[in-house]
């Protein structure tokens, strides 16, 4: 097969960007991409994290992830805009609406990024289409984007994120020893603070030093994930431009509490209101677990997890809910709470399923909550809800960024 | 012309082929007395589409106070508002 062409298609600071754009069409007249500023989560809410940050915030050593409280003492005349993951999900459709016209490979990486697998174009055509699309972009929907381009994912991914705004790169193999090596190493994908740490202290520090590191040596000393950071930094890559969703393999909720939580009753509903949105989720996809985890944050940030594997799976609020209440009984000591989270894994097709002789298996119940299900996807979340939730402050789904709409998330699988 | 997007109460027709047609509309003066403008001419209408959000931009003449004036409006398909952009 000849070398493929793979475009990565990231948009510049995305949450940023799209809501400039969308505020421009409304008539404002400062541009937020011009000024110091932010999209920020509520701080009242303690939600209040840097989401997304402009270019000239940047220069202020704004960092993208942590709390707009700091962010604002670093930059004092800091403008600060809520979040709206409604108009994100827009900006992104349009996009990949868009890139649909250039080529039917294409996979959906997270909210701002596209891969584009491109072969079919001849010679250096691609560069030309490339400028293209990112103009395009620009002047039809007002935002601009970073095309990286190379014959595989992971070197295309690498390739975007040089030099921004606005801008096209290419990063074949046989430039990777000039363009990729200098770099710190922590730039590699999938090389985290805590890696990156391990490195450091072995003397790496740019991704040429661990390209060069003896594959059994580094096998020896980080095993797999070693392996694969060492194939990254060599550019060895190739997996396809996947248009289907990888399978899901699990899925959770979780939420920060606007408040400290003390009271067991509370904690409670807090699960219930999670079990709701996870087997809601669960439902939708024809899909039911076996493993229950929970896991709960401290006021003191410290988290602890518990989990437990069911004798069958199951897609059941009510199951979901009662486990998850059994598990923060047991690991739960008493100390003020910030965060929840529920996840449920080990999936099954729902098909068919083992019943187990030991549980009650309702067919009514299953009945009652997949009418729920349609009532609520056809008139709103919160057409029906429990009693308990009523006057209560806790609102009686929680989970997830959009509501109705399933999100595109970040993956480590590239 | 400045920039404006005040809502305004629209009369439009929307007929089997084009782009909606804006007729005439009404904005509330700064005296709160409503002032109904008739959209005499669309100089051009085209349909941007900003960080995925659809919106048809015209170009319109119309004679107000006695004075030919030149503004913009825009429709957003979304929420099926009009709004006055720019006088």
């Amino acid at each position: 097969m000849n070398e493929r062409i793979i475009f990565h298609i990231d948009v510049n600071s995305a949450f940023l960007s799209w809501e400039a754009a969308y505020r421009l069409q409304h008539g404002e007249k400062v541009d937020l991409r011009e000024i110091p500023s932010i999209v920020g989560g509520d701080e009242s809410k303690r939600h209040g994290i840097v989401l997304a940050k402009s270019i000239p915030a940047k220069e202020y050593g704004i960092k993208t992830g942590e709390s707009v409280y700091s962010a604002k003492q670093k930059c004092p005349h800091l403008t600060v805009v809520p979040p709206n993951y409604e108009r994100y999900m827009k900006a992104s459709n349009s996009m990949v609406n868009l890139l649909n016209e250039y080529s039917p490979y294409m996979q959906r990486y997270s909210i701002d990024e596209v891969f584009l697998d491109m072969s079919h174009i001849k010679d250096k055509g691609f560069l030309n289409i490339a400028y293209e699309i990112k103009d395009r972009i620009k002047e039809e929907l007002g935002f601009t984007v970073n095309i990286g381009i190379s014959s595989n994912k992971l070197l295309a991914k690498m390739a975007s994120d040089f030099k921004k705004p606005d801008r096209v790169h290419t990063l074949f193999p046989n430039q990777i020893q000039e363009k990729m090596w200098p770099l710190p190493v922590e730039k590699l994908f999938m090389v985290g603070p805590r890696t990156q740490k391990k490195l450091n202290g072995r003397g790496i520090f740019t991704i040429g030093q661990l390209a060069k590191l003896d594959r059994e040596y580094v096998y020896s000393w980080l095993k797999k994930p070693g392996i694969l950071i060492w194939e990254y930094a060599n550019g060895i890559e190739n997996s396809l431009v996947k248009c289907a969703a990888d399978p899901v393999k699990s899925i959770g909720n979780s939420t920060t509490t606007s408040y400290d939580v003390t009271e067991r009753r509370e904690a409670h509903m807090f699960l219930l209101a999670l079990s709701e949105m996870v087997a809601m989720r669960i439902r939708n996809i024809h899909q039911m677990g076996r493993v229950i985890s929970i896991s709960i944050k401290d006021k003191d940030f410290f988290s602890y997890s518990h989990q437990k594997k069911l004798d069958a799976p199951t897609d059941s609020t009510k199951v979901i809910y009662e486990t998850s209440k059994k598990l923060f009984d047991e690991i739960w000591d008493g100390k003020p709470i910030r965060l929840f989270a529920i996840s449920v894994s080990e999936l099954y097709s729902n098909e068919f399923f083992q019943l187990s002789l030991l549980n009650n298996y309702n067919q009514k119940e299953e009945n009652l909550e997949r009418t729920i299900d349609k009532i609520r996807c056809k008139y709103g979340y919160n057409s029906i809800i429990r009693s308990c939730f009523l006057h209560s402050g806790i609102k009686p789904i929680i989970g997830g960024v959009t509501m109705e709409e399933e999100y595109p998330m970040m993956s480590s699988i590239i | 012309m400045k920039v404006l997007m005040k809502p305004i109460e629209m009369i439009a027709l929307f007929n089997s082929k084009e782009k909606p047609i804006p007729l005439r509309y009404r904005i509330v003066d700064e005296d709160n007395t409503y002032k109904v403008i008739k959209v005499d001419r669309i100089i051009f209408a085209k349909e941007e589409k900003l960080a995925g959000n659809r919106m048809i931009f015209y170009r319109c003449k119309s004679k107000i106070n006695n004075s030919e004036r030149i503004y913009e409006l825009k429709y957003e398909i979304d929420t099926c508002k009009w709004f006055l952009y720019k006088i």
